[in-house]
């Protein structure tokens, strides 16, 4: 579905992606993991169209994407959830909902009729249904605990059908028994929406246990892929992560 | 419009040295005051929009100390100061308090200090315009140039403004005080957290930036007449200029300046209708092609 | 969230209450005061959909009021034009004029959209003063709007006048309440909130804020047409920046947040001036203090802090919804 190739951005002197090729098949489920600094944001930066790649290809079911606006891209199908929530704060939840709806249906310049469109309200409640923010849907966004920001960030993206949707780290901020109701979530519209969802992880035990494959980046090129397994017992990146003398699996803040 | 008085004008030395000279004069006295909106938002990133009504205090100034003193040398620097000490005054009471706002807040007190201003400038010196006459230190034969007249007050005007502008450049540029301030202009509090005292240096900028449009305003005092709505107008061609020049940069508006200020003299002659549509098309044009200014340096 | 019908209702009850002012044998000064607060309403109010609404701070409101109040002028003092041709020019006019300068300006960040539609404003005001032969310059379009009548209504008679001014100033009210409660009024909402987000879902922010800017330029033209109508005349001073301040203080005195902000604002700052006017000429200086302590004091209009105590008990409960719903989950996980 989603095909990476020789991708490589360097802002100033510095190469932040360098010669990536990455292949995430259609429905499948995959973690990116690296160091911070790794060039993971950059990465969904670069697959959104923030900025073009300097030289490579991004191949959406085969039609190349890159250079292509941010909105062209968005319309055809990639969605994204970001790592400090990006909200409406004077909008409620339902409201916000109704109204990413309303642009994925592209009626947001309707004049005639009342907000919210009946068909929009009905997709905007299906998306709280299945993120589990029926309950806050009375809620002005910027009103929101931490946690349910996060899943309101993820609805929005949501509301465009994509069929690529790119979560950066859905369980920032959260503690243990959070991050798990989190990932339960976002397991639970995986395979609701049956879409290609990568997300950019530092909890390993996430990670492993929820992910089909696991990409690690070090220094904006990639240094290992696989199955969890296959990854966790990779030297090179238990070396990336731990140094030299590396003990099994980590735990939280593995990361440096 | 009367192109053929543009060309006739430009085929005579004569005219080419007045126009030149009044273009630069207009231009020096925008320099100045927009040097200083471009300071103030360069480094505080707010738009004084009060700016105007601070060049008008300049020349009420300039014209009271003329009236005190009889020296017009006494008098244009008394008035820069005052100028600059009631900026410092407007920063750390009004403005600091609105830094962190929308646009909209920080329009609306300078708005208001407008506002005040005019009325309390009408209110001490009276509505009628005043005029302060040339200084006698001036009242010397006019020089003679390449057929053209040129008053020696101008050329007196323009020495001044360069040399304010290129202290001011150098002070920016070059001494510990202007890397201090350029340092606070892109990133604030981490000056702040080295343990300077940024507030101090704002004020210190704003003081500046309002000193440069008093002094303007008291260079202006012998050849303007002074009414209760000068600072306006004149505001708006200084932020056509700073716009040119590009938001932030010294060397931007000089530039922007001398362009404007052409474009008004020879102009007036050329084309007085659409001399304000002419200086609107340069900045419109800039803004599409090169929106960050000639000399700016580019926002994302 | 929203009802078409009860907006209606209040909409024709407003209609009603304007029309019994005169019925009921107010004074001329009331019915002045109510054909000032019309014409000034509607610049406030076209403003704030483009301030509360889309986040898009205008200082050149102004010169579309103007431009719909002299188009309006010369094309009756032409005598080509009925006074519905002309009503319809004007703000044809206006909407030609606010595509051209929204195209260039709506792109633009905040500080550079404010600080350019202030300087188109300027542009308009000066060509206005300097056509002399075209526009009357500072004295202003003289000799009177011709009123020929249209469709049986005489548009000489004050009473009919007013009639026919609070007709098109409830419609006006009630068009710019439809935009704001339909889904483009929402955008609207978001494009204020989060650009870059709105952006990420796919919306084309450069044209919605472009049709907004003309929208809210064609309402203020109405306002300017009324206000020609009204003193018979059109005047350079109603494209002068001051009218534009006075639009935004309009919409921080009433509140940019609640729909009818704007325009309580115009009430409360017309009373102000007139009630100034009677004690000092110094009005300037009075409102420039109340400006002052009005940003620095108490940062918001009085509307606003109202509909935030409202908008605060709203949340309440929708919280305690939601902290019911969690304790009930919490009890469900521990089972």
């Amino acid at each position: 579905m989603l095909k990476l190739e020789n991708l490589k951005k360097s802002f100033g002197g510095v190469s932040a992606t360098r010669d990536v090729t990455l292949d995430f098949a259609d429905g499948s489920l995959s973690a990116i993991i690296g160091p911070n600094g790794a060039g993971k944001t950059t990465l969904f930066n670069l697959i959104t169209g923030r900025f073009p790649p300097d030289t490579g290809r991004i191949l959406l079911a085969g039609e190349n994407i890159a250079g292509l606006s941010q909105r062209r891209i968005v319309r055809l199908g990639i969605g994204r959830a970001f790592q400090v929530a990006s909200l409406f704060p004077t909008l409620t939840v339902a409201e916000a909902l109704a109204a990413a709806a309303q642009a994925h249906q592209r009626r947001e310049t309707l004049l005639r009729s009342p907000f919210p469109l009946p068909a929009t309200m009905a997709q905007g409640d299906e998306i709280m249904e299945l993120l589990g923010l029926t309950r806050v849907a009375g809620i002005l966004s910027r009103n929101l605990s931490h946690g349910d920001q996060k899943l309101l960030d993820i609805g929005l993206a949501l509301a465009l059908e994509p069929r690529v949707l790119l979560l950066d780290e859905p369980t920032a901020g959260m503690g243990p028994e959070e991050r798990w109701r989190m990932i339960e979530t976002v397991q639970r519209l995986w395979r609701a929406r049956r879409m290609t969802l990568i997300f950019i992880e530092h909890d390993m035990d996430i990670v492993f246990k929820v992910a089909q494959t696991v990409r690690v980046l070090s220094y904006g090129s990639v240094l290992a892929e696989g199955t969890p397994d296959e990854v966790r017992t990779n030297p090179k990146v238990i070396e990336a992560y731990l140094g030299k003398s590396a003990h099994g699996t980590s735990g939280q803040g593995a990361a440096v | 419009m009367d192109l053929d008085a543009l060309l006739r004008c430009v085929g005579m030395t004569s005219c080419v040295v007045t126009q030149l000279t009044s273009g630069m004069i207009i231009g020096m006295l925008l320099f100045l005051i927009a040097s200083g909106v471009t300071l103030i938002f360069g480094v505080l990133n707010v738009i004084n929009f009060a700016h105007g009504s601070l060049y008008m205090i300049g020349a009420y100034a300039a014209w009271t100390f003329y009236q005190l003193t009889g020296s017009y040398f006494v008098s244009a620097l008394g008035a820069a100061v005052a100028v600059g000490v009631l900026g410092v005054l407007f920063e750390r009471v009004l403005m600091s308090k609105v830094y962190g706002s929308n646009v909209l807040m920080q329009l609306l007190v300078c708005y208001a200090v407008v506002l005040i201003s005019d009325d309390l400038i009408k209110i001490i010196w009276g509505p009628v315009p005043l005029s302060m006459g040339m200084p006698p230190e001036f009242r010397l034969p006019p020089v003679r140039f390449m057929g053209g007249v040129i008053p020696p007050f101008y050329i007196f005007m323009i020495l001044a403004a360069m040399a304010i502008g290129l202290l001011l450049w150098l002070v920016i540029g070059r001494t510990r005080f202007g890397s201090i301030v350029r340092a606070a202009a892109i990133n604030g509090p981490m000056v702040s957290a080295l343990g300077i005292r940024v507030n101090l240096y704002y004020a210190a900028v704003f003081g500046i930036g309002s000193a440069l449009a008093g002094a303007a305003g008291a260079l202006a005092a012998p050849v303007r007449s002074l009414t209760p709505g000068m600072g306006f107008s004149i505001l708006i061609e200084s932020f056509i200029v700073t716009v040119i020049g590009g938001m932030g940069s010294i060397v931007g508006a000089f530039a922007a300046s001398i362009i404007i200020g052409l474009t008004r003299s020879f102009g007036s002659i050329g084309f007085p209708l659409f001399v304000d549509g002419v200086m609107f098309l340069i900045m419109a044009l800039v803004l599409i092609f090169k929106p960050s200014g000639l000399f700016g340096r580019a926002h994302r | 969230m929203t009802s078409r019908w009860r907006d209606l209702g209040l909409a024709g009850l407003g209609l009603v209450l304007l029309l019994l002012v005169p019925v009921f044998g107010a004074p001329p000064a009331i019915r002045d005061f109510i054909m000032f607060g019309m014409a000034y309403g509607l610049l406030a109010m076209s403003l704030n959909l483009l301030i509360g609404y889309t986040g898009l701070v205008s200082f050149g409101h102004a010169m579309f009021f103007a431009a719909g109040a002299y188009a309006f002028g010369l094309a009756m003092q032409s005598g080509k034009f009925s006074i519905p041709g002309a009503f319809v020019l004007a703000i044809g006019f206006t909407a030609l004029m606010a595509l051209i300068i929204g195209a260039i300006c709506v792109r633009l960040n905040e500080i550079y959209f404010a600080f350019l539609t202030l300087a188109f404003q300027m542009l308009f005001y000066n060509i206005i003063l300097g056509w002399v032969s075209f526009t009357g310059g500072d004295q202003g379009l003289m000799g009177g709007i011709p009123r020929p009548k249209f469709l049986g209504i005489d548009l000489a008679d004050r009473t009919q006048l007013y009639v026919f001014c609070s007709v098109a100033f409830v419609a006006c009210i009630a068009v710019l309440r439809q935009i704001v409660t339909s889904p483009f009024g929402y955008t609207l909402r978001m494009i204020r909130d989060n650009q870059e987000r709105a952006a990420f879902l796919g919306i084309n922010v450069t044209m919605v804020k472009l049709a907004c800017f003309v929208m809210s330029a064609c309402v203020a033209a109405v306002g300017g047409i009324l206000l020609t109508l009204f003193v018979s005349g059109a005047y350079p001073n109603f494209g002068f920046w001051t009218t534009s301040g006075e639009a935004i203080f309009m919409i921080l005195l009433g509140g940019s947040n609640v729909f009818l902000g704007p325009l309580v604002g115009t009430v409360i700052l017309r009373l102000l001036n007139d009630i100034t006017v009677t004690y000092t000429s110094h009005t300037e200086l009075v409102l420039g203090i109340v400006i002052l302590v009005l940003v620095l004091g108490l940062r918001k209009g009085p509307l606003d802090l109202l509909a935030e105590r409202w908008e605060n008990r709203r949340q309440a409960k929708a919280q305690a919804v939601r902290d019911a719903a969690d304790k009930d989950a919490q009890t469900g996980r521990d089972a």
